[in-house]
């Protein structure tokens, strides 16, 4: 939790030191935490390109195509966005992303 | 094989079960593999094969308050999960039907969740060996017969076979050519 943590806390800095304007600061955490974060699945070699069709469509319901869009970006650019969401959300992503066996990372973009 | 027709690996039955084929000889191989899987599982968390089962999942190393709230939360699930699927897949090896003309094959039948252990243990397996044979994206070394490290290249090459006529039949209507064509993905959904 250290990434929202430090957030609220650098809002908050902000705000003390600001005009006594108490409810803008929630709005402004609002915003920073609920930015959208992503889950990263990065290229390697042992993992079969047919494998990673299947775990994309297993794990997130994806359409044959759209996994197979997704695993060849993968294969092709290194990496790529499979999912995005709030950051629980993404958690729990990397975690079944990883019991499959595929390196997956998850960020904030800034 | 030869003028032989190739057997079906993975045949497809009802609720998602197979029938797996293996050779005596094959499954032989297979015996002390949930052993060996066993041990990477309990070994230091330095081990290499071992970190690459359980990378971290935030890539920013200054993350580590996140990284460790978050391993704290999922990793013994992650570990349990992989122990069970080792359990199931080694009660499978000591099943089966003794089938061919010469008694060569053994018919396994899988229930669901036994096909899914075997996906996930088959790709962990494979991860492991990536590992420790240097698996790269460059072609594998041309090792002579006699060198130790042969039998594990052809090893590794057996299982990605295994796994791969898993997952073509998992996948069903599969098309290779998709996999590598330049024809358009674009517009989905």
């Amino acid at each position: 939790m250290s990434y929202r943590f430090v957030a609220t806390q650098r809002a908050s800095t902000r705000l003390a030191t600001a005009p006594a304007e108490i409810a803008e600061p929630e709005v402004a955490e609002v915003t920073v935490t609920d930015k959208p974060w992503i889950v990263i699945v990065w290229n390697d070699p042992v993992n079969l390109m047919s494998y990673v069709v299947y775990v994309f469509q297993q794990l997130f319901g994806y359409s044959r195509k759209k996994a197979t869009r997704l695993m060849r970006q993968v294969h092709e650019e290194g990496r790529a966005v499979v999912s995005d969401g709030p950051r629980e959300k993404c958690e729990i992503d990397v975690a079944r992303l990883h019991a499959a066996g595929l390196w997956a990372t998850m960020e904030h973009p800034s | 094989m030869g003028i032989f027709r190739a057997r079906q690996r993975w045949e497809p039955g009802p609720d998602d079960s197979m029938v797996l084929s293996l050779t005596e000889v094959e499954l032989a191989l297979l015996q002390n593999l949930p052993d060996d899987m066993r041990t990477v599982l309990l070994t230091s968390d330095d081990d290499p094969a071992r970190k690459r089962l359980f990378p971290r999942a935030y890539l920013d190393p200054t993350a580590d308050a996140a990284e460790t709230e978050w391993r704290d939360a999922v990793y013994p699930d992650l570990v349990d999960q992989r122990f069970d699927a080792l359990d199931l897949v080694g009660a499978t090896l000591t099943r089966g039907v003794v089938a061919g003309r010469d008694r060569e094959w053994r018919e396994i039948t899988l229930a669901a969740e036994e096909v899914q252990a075997w996906l996930s243990v088959l790709n962990d397996v494979r991860l492991v060996l990536g590992i420790r044979l240097g698996v790269g994206d460059d072609e594998p070394p041309e090792l002579p017969d006699d060198d130790p490290g042969a039998a594990a290249w052809e090893f590794y090459d057996w299982l990605t076979y295994l796994q791969g006529s898993l997952v073509e039949t998992l996948l069903g209507d599969f098309d290779e050519s998709d996999l590598f064509g330049d024809d358009d993905l674009d517009d989905d959904e």
